[in-house]
């Protein structure tokens, strides 16, 4: 076993911690003042929260290294040692997935600017002024917008990492390498088009503002940890399809058609409002269960009500990311000796 | 014996069952149908039934045997591609499997980007790959092609860079699919020597061919496998002899 420079992993731990602190203070600032937990005034427990959290982090890494000193079993020692094993593998492993992605295009990652924003006009004149579907949605551009590329990021992952095992089969048949690896590198690629397609969300929200009266906030600092459960999320979907596109290939066609009726099932060009008004309450308690529902919500709140999301929502899209995290994780860690016999 | 060998290897009692579905198709609704009716048969077939060996430091084992005799599949178990399904495997080293060179090449990409993406796969880190760049290049003779898309190659430059990748470490455990001779009659040569150099340095070696002149030429120990049996194991020459009878 290669020893890892946990003085390295410490410093890097530490810097994370204090940037997500730093941007969560400062983007929910009014949140943290203005929120009460249990009655408690929030502003008075969150200090509290921040050195709890800093001081397990601490602990954490002092067991870690006296597990690495004494040799002794560590779950999140190994996985250290795993992901500094192999980090430059998987380095490599997203960088040809997103150089493939457009390497034989003029515009090349331009791109993922390109796609949202062409999608987003599209969709604004047909749904918004052919069919007149806005409803009562104030800026209802960048509620599509937001809704857009959200979604868009989601499917792509998905869909990119369903196909992660079955089409590195050249390669799992051949090289041993933890098979883990394949779905999280296409997540991760895919992720590097998700925050491209963030730019352009900003880019036209600030001229949109000009015009309109909406301007970004430093709520906007918060869009991180949107995507990053988000993320959490496509990751736990990864193993659960890709796993099973090894033993189904139908898999691939089925999901084709679950994500379209997933996409119409989310309000993304439609709003809740538009259920109330038609008196269909119950479909309105149904989207609670829709987990891209909340993810879209997030960026939504973030962008269009320039605010921090209430913390049950951070509450609610970390259960929904883990649960199916851990799930897709302990279904994958089940079945993956199993792949080399049906690739 | 004079000096303790170092277990670099450890096979013990490994089985391996594979269940042949009846035409499987991979298809949920005859899946499910099937299991359904009761008609999801198996015929279970063992590639390989309690196989023991072990390898030392400085060994070159030849596997012998013929078409369907369990080779790959042992192979494929040591370098932890397939997990036994009874028995285990102990490692006391890195293993750099050859099974089939170029897996991860990726026709998109050109040979510069394929030299470190193979070279991750196969498990090399990245101030090994910067530091044996210019060997590879040189030993793989693509220097005004390296820049090029990996698809405008030929195969003769496609496996010439394969090899110079596969080949730039000194693996403690090296496990070799035939001997891998690939190119011009000048690279084959080359490769051979390299080959030979790599054998004969102090590295434990798993070679399976069916040339048995290579074997004899190459390997102090052969175990032979016989349907899915190790059906003699010992001297180079006392196993070759035996099989050739």
């Amino acid at each position: 076993m290669t020893n890892i420079d946990l003085k390295r992993v410490g410093k890097v731990a530490c810097l994370i911690y204090l940037t997500a602190v730093v941007l969560f203070t400062v983007g929910a600032w009014d949140r943290i003042f203005s929120a009460s937990l249990f009655g408690v005034r929030f502003a008075w427990i969150y200090p509290g929260a921040v050195v709890l959290i800093s001081l397990l982090l601490y602990f954490y890494l002092k067991h870690l290294r006296h597990a690495q000193e004494k040799g002794t079993k560590s779950a999140g020692l190994f996985f250290l040692q795993t992901m500094h094993r192999y980090r430059f593998l998987i380095e490599q492993l997203v960088q040809r997935d997103f150089k493939i992605k457009y390497k034989r295009s003029v515009l090349g990652a331009f791109w993922s600017f390109l796609n949202p924003l062409l999608m987003m006009i599209v969709q604004y004149v047909v749904f918004s002024h052919l069919l007149g579907i806005r409803g009562n949605v104030e800026h209802y551009a960048i509620y599509l917008l937001c809704g857009i590329v959200m979604w868009n990021g989601f499917n792509d992952c998905s869909t990119q990492s369903m196909r992660s095992i079955t089409s590195n089969a050249a390669l799992i048949t051949k090289v041993y390498v933890p098979k883990y690896i394949y779905p999280v590198t296409k997540v991760l690629s895919a992720s590097i088009n998700i925050v491209l397609s963030m730019i352009p969300l900003l880019l036209v929200t600030a001229i949109y503002g000009l015009f309109n009266g909406l301007y970004l906030s430093k709520a906007v600092l918060l869009l991180p940890f949107g995507l990053l459960l988000m993320l959490i999320f496509c990751v736990g979907m990864g193993f659960f399809l890709s796993s099973l596109m090894v033993f189904f290939h139908d898999i691939e066609f089925l999901w084709g058609f679950v994500s379209t009726l997933w996409m119409y099932a989310t309000p993304i060009i439609y709003s809740l409002s538009m259920f109330e008004e038609k008196g269909a309450t119950w479909l309105v308690k149904v989207e609670q269960f829709n987990p891209l529902y909340h993810y879209i919500q997030f960026i939504r709140t973030i962008i269009l009500e320039r605010q921090s999301p209430a913390f049950s929502e951070y509450g609610i899209c970390l259960a929904f990311s883990l649960g199916l995290f851990l799930l897709g994780f302990f279904m994958f860690r089940k079945v993956q000796d199993k792949f080399i016999l049906y690739l | 014996m004079a000096e303790e060998k170092q277990l670099m290897l450890s096979i013990q009692d490994v089985s391996m069952r594979f269940r042949k579905e009846e035409d499987h198709s991979g298809s949920l609704k005859e899946t499910v149908i099937s299991a359904f009716s009761g008609k999801l048969k198996f015929t279970e077939f063992y590639a390989l039934t309690h196989v023991s060996f072990d390898v030392y430091k400085g060994d070159v084992l030849g596997i012998i045997g013929r078409n369907g005799a369990g080779k790959s599949t042992i192979l494929k178990i040591i370098s932890g591609i397939m997990k036994p399904t009874e028995g285990k495997v102990d490692r006391y080293g890195n293993i750099v499997p050859m099974l089939e060179l170029g897996s991860g090449f990726d026709m998109d990409l050109s040979g510069q980007e394929n030299v470190f993406l193979n070279g991750a796969i196969l498990g090399y880190d990245k101030e090994f790959l910067h530091s044996k760049y210019d060997e590879i290049l040189e030993f793989s003779e693509l220097h005004d092609f390296i820049n090029m898309p990996l698809r405008n190659y030929s195969s003769g430059m496609i496996m010439r860079l394969a090899f110079s990748i596969a080949t730039v470490v000194k693996p403690e455990i090296l496990i070799v699919d035939e001997i891998l001779a690939v190119g011009d009659e000048n690279f084959q040569r080359k490769s051979r020597a390299r080959m030979m150099e790599l054998m004969s340095g102090g590295t434990t070696v798993l070679f399976v061919s069916h040339d048995l002149n290579q074997i004899r030429e190459m390997c102090n120990r052969v175990v032979w496998l016989d349907g899915g049996t190790v059906r003699l194991q010992g001297p180079c020459k006392e196993v070759c002899d035996a099989y050739r009878l």
